[in-house]
């Protein structure tokens, strides 16, 4: 839903300059000057109306919350803007601090969590759109339930809001939103039946960028080709961060690049030439340049020169940046979130953070809902490493499977809205690395029965995996149905009620009727995994909701939207 | 899986610009293809053709083309006519099978008319054309199931534009979906053994039936099976077969190379018993959803 008024850029500029240039020490307050009698009177309408929107938008919130439909941000963004379209710009436009904008494919919750515990260690209070989506309507939520019923945010805004943002929605937010830092991640192919192909949305962020007042602060992946190419023409300050370790490089450890990625963008963005590669990380990321035009990788200024494993979840990492030099140790596993750090480092000196903070945000991360997060369940260990698309899946699988240790899995595929109708992209992901790599292989969603296939056909044996779908097919009247072929284990014991008492109930070679649903799924991989073992859950986007629910169901987990802020 | 015995047939898959027309993961065709091949012991060799690469009809037994970007479909589309014309349609007359998906589709029909720009031209082998109403119009997304020979397809589509058949023959009767344009239910062209389709999802993996057709057409143009033949390795064969045109050609070719065919008789290899259940089930999961019930009580049968 594009927003109706964008604020005039005279108004934008006044209130930028009064910050100090990227300080954060100044804590000025946004002034509000009327220029004519028409401004002021449109002036003055808002606040009532935003007041309103905002007491609209916060008892519509507490229903649902009441009403157990969820935690109530995004039914808060809805109704708020409802009321007055405008909310988002004029609430945001008070945050003392600014805003700062993380956007992307893949690494946008990480980076903004990242960002948001930098920030906090210095000292700032953060605020984020982490309870709502991450569309228009969740960050209009995000600063509803922040604000008083007279329309003003609470604290007098003396805060810093983080907004991870959707793709497709950067340019409604670029107009809304006064922004000091825009961080783009990176672009793969991800839900083509909902954003359009790579191409499109690369296109629709060249306008938006084109579209930011001056002041802010881009920070760019010079290793993605598509996001690099925004800061050609941008006036404004651009930081770069990259990578700069050559043995990271994929021919170097021994992998045919063309054979286990799906790349995205390969051609130049200037003269639509194919793109030459000295260094190729993963998918389309890495040390490029245009034989044709000469157009080349920008220099980065935040970049990580070493990397070394420490372990699977312990990446230490060199960084030089203009003003510092310094290792840091992530500890998160997947080598996708070096970017996301690099980009949180990039972001937050813009913002003239010191160093410290920045090493502590970084090493004592507490993983987000989804993004490598451990929960125990009676002994074992779950690891949810959320996969929503295939250069996300095949890292999250070059993660698990690069040591030669036999994993044991739960895949969650679902073919929601909010995953993608269309499930054609699992044939882009290498499952391939999976085969003969598994203790154990569970999968289950809406799709099981595509995802079966799909493990099939990478030459995994019907006997080295459980596919139990969420619900049986209907058509399906022969006693013999696909999950009780499959599935041999003991119907009805203690696992399925979801106390799990530690020792192993299995009775190999026990058929029973078909085992269907999420909660049995989940029950049967950890019944496969021995206690003390860890089972790695890789759900898409509502099957990590769904996991979370279940794992709630049990108590095992907060509500999400009752977790503590950093 | 006999993998110690050398195969008795090989057969070589020509994948059209496999860099540039990948999008939607119809990669899913080639696993498949190149599985069920493995499976009963026939080799499938698998031959990318780039952008500069010559098609020499005589070297491949079967062809693939898949969809990309309109950025990557430019280039492609100069090259398919200038590189490839003359291969691909000596190919097709041949009656080389050949599977052209989304976007590989549309350049091998007489044009594709984008919203905005000059006309894309195709091949023409198709006697169909594509024209793009403009981003007004929504794109075609979602399930689709077809009828197809007495039997059903199942995938997913994502297209912008509407490709209206001349007289091409249509692959299948859309039965819950959009199709070609949305307009006619129609979904698909064919040409001879030349297929057609929007059918993404990956195609092949859920329609086991449909692979082991092309499959088959390639074995019956390569190595001059007869029906009895490939009923042995392929024991659905017949009943998706329906063409007359194709029997006339057979019996012009039995009598050309007479008796090629009854030496192989006898020494089929065939592990022609593929296990197909859960291609089966996902492709009645796909019918039960768009509440195709009966048809997903048929595809269940199949199993």
């Amino acid at each position: 839903m594009p927003e109706k008024k964008p604020s005039p850029p005279v108004e934008r500029e006044k209130r930028t300059r009064q910050r100090k240039s990227g300080g954060i020490s100044s804590s000025s307050k946004t002034v509000r000057q009327a220029t004519d009698g028409k401004s002021f009177a449109k002036r003055r309408r808002p606040s009532m109306r935003a007041g309103l929107a905002v007491m609209g938008g916060r008892a519509a919130g507490a229903i649902s919350r009441r009403l157990h439909l969820g935690g109530g941000t995004s039914i808060a963004g809805v109704v708020a803007q409802r009321l007055y379209p405008d909310i988002v710009n004029h609430l945001s436009s008070q945050l003392a601090y600014g805003s700062v904008l993380v956007t992307g494919t893949n690494g946008k919750t990480t980076t903004s969590g990242f960002i948001a515990a930098i920030l906090s260690d210095a000292g700032l209070r953060v605020w984020r759109n982490r309870e709502g989506s991450n569309l228009m309507r969740g960050i209009a939520g995000a600063l509803v339930i922040r604000a008083r019923a007279g329309g003003n945010l609470r604290r007098s805004g003396q805060a810093i809001s983080i907004f991870e943002v959707d793709e497709a929605v950067v340019p409604h937010i670029i107009k809304a939103v006064p922004l000091r830092v825009a961080v783009f991640t990176n672009l793969f192919r991800d839900q083509l039946d909902r954003y359009g192909e790579v191409d499109s949305v690369s296109a629709r962020w060249q306008q938006a960028v084109n579209a930011l007042p001056k002041n802010t602060t881009l920070v760019l992946n010079a290793d993605d080709p598509a996001v690099a190419s925004l800061g050609e023409t941008y006036q404004g300050n651009v930081v770069y961060f990259g990578i700069d370790d050559a043995s990271l490089d994929l021919v170097t450890q021994g992998i045919s690049p063309e054979r286990h990625q799906t790349i995205d963008t390969r051609t130049c963005a200037k003269c639509g030439n194919e793109l030459t590669y000295t260094l190729r990380f993963y998918s389309h990321l890495g040390h490029y340049h245009c034989p044709h035009c000469g157009s080349t990788r920008p220099q980065a200024e935040v970049r990580a020169t070493s990397i070394t494993l420490n372990a699977f979840d312990q990446l230490r990492i060199t960084i030089a940046t203009p003003t510092q030099q310094g290792e840091i140790v992530i500890p998160l596993p997947g080598f996708y979130n070096i970017y996301n750090a690099l980009a949180a480092i990039a972001a937050t000196q813009a913002l003239q953070i010191n160093w410290e903070p920045i090493v502590s945000g970084i090493q004592q991360f507490k993983p987000a809902f989804g993004r490598g997060e451990r929960v125990q369940v009676a002994g074992r260990t779950i690891r949810i490493l959320m996969a929503k698309n295939p250069t996300g899946f095949n890292e999250v699988l070059r993660t698990l499977f690069s040591d030669g240790e036999k994993r044991r899995v739960l895949l969650i595929l679902n073919d929601n809205i909010a995953d993608g109708r269309d499930v054609s992209w699992i044939w882009d992901v290498d499952f391939e690395r999976m085969a003969q790599q598994t203790a154990s292989l569970t999968a289950t969603g809406t799709r099981a029965l595509d995802l079966g296939l799909r493990l099939k056909y990478a030459g995994i044996e019907p006997q080295a995996m459980s596919i139990i779908p969420l619900a049986p097919l209907r058509a399906d009247n022969s006693k013999d149905a696909p999950a009780a072929r499959m599935l041999e284990y003991k119907a009805g014991d203690a696992m399925s009620n979801g106390r799990l008492n530690g020792t192993q109930a299995a009775k190999p070679g026990v058929k029973v009727a078909q085992k269907h649903g999420l909660a049995n799924a989940l029950d049967h991989a950890l019944q496969e995994t021995p206690v003390g073992e860890t089972l790695f859950v890789i759900p898409t986007y509502t099957g990590l909701l769904d996991i979370h629910r279940e794992l709630e169901r049990r108590g095992l987990t907060p509500h999400y939207w009752e977790e503590k802020g950093p | 899986m006999n993998d110690t015995s050398k195969p008795l047939f090989t057969l070589t898959l020509g994948h059209l610009y496999p860099a540039q027309l990948n999008l939607y993961g119809d990669r899913g065709n080639i696993l498949t293809l190149q599985r069920r091949c493995q499976m009963r012991g026939i080799a499938l060799r698998v031959v990318g053709l780039g952008i500069g690469d010559a098609l020499a009809p005589d070297e491949y037994d079967l062809l693939f083309i898949g969809g990309g970007q309109d950025k990557e479909q430019a280039p492609v589309a100069q090259d398919i006519f200038e590189m490839k014309g003359i291969g691909l349609w000596a190919a097709v007359e041949d009656d080389m099978p050949v599977l052209a998906v989304c976007g590989g589709y549309q350049l091998l029909a007489h044009y594709y008319r984008p919203a905005i720009g000059p006309d894309m031209r195709g091949l023409g082998i198709f006697d169909a054309w594509t024209i793009h109403k403009g981003t007004h119009m929504p794109r075609c997304i979602g399930d689709i199931a077809i009828s197809w020979n007495g039997s059903t397809l199942v995938g997913f589509e994502n297209h912008g534009g509407r490709t209206y058949l001349g007289t091409a023959k249509p692959l299948g009767k859309v039965l819950k979906g959009h199709g070609n344009n949305a307009e006619d239910h129609s979904e698909g062209a064919i040409y001879r053994n030349a297929y057609g389709t929007y059918l993404h999802g990956s195609l092949l993996p859920k329609n086991p039936h449909f692979a082991d057709h092309l499959l088959a057409l390639a074995l019956r143009r390569s190595y001059e099976l007869s029906d009895e033949d490939l009923t042995k390795i392929f024991p659905r064969y017949l009943s998706f077969q329906e063409r007359p045109a194709q029997a006339k050609r057979e019996k012009k070719r039995a009598a050309r190379k007479n008796g090629a065919s009854s030496e192989i008789n006898g020494v089929i290899p065939v592990r022609s018993d593929l296990d197909d259940t859960l291609e089966w089930e996902a492709h009645a999961y796909m019918l039960e959803r768009l509440g195709l019930r009966h048809a997903a009580g048929a595809a269940l049968r199949q199993r």
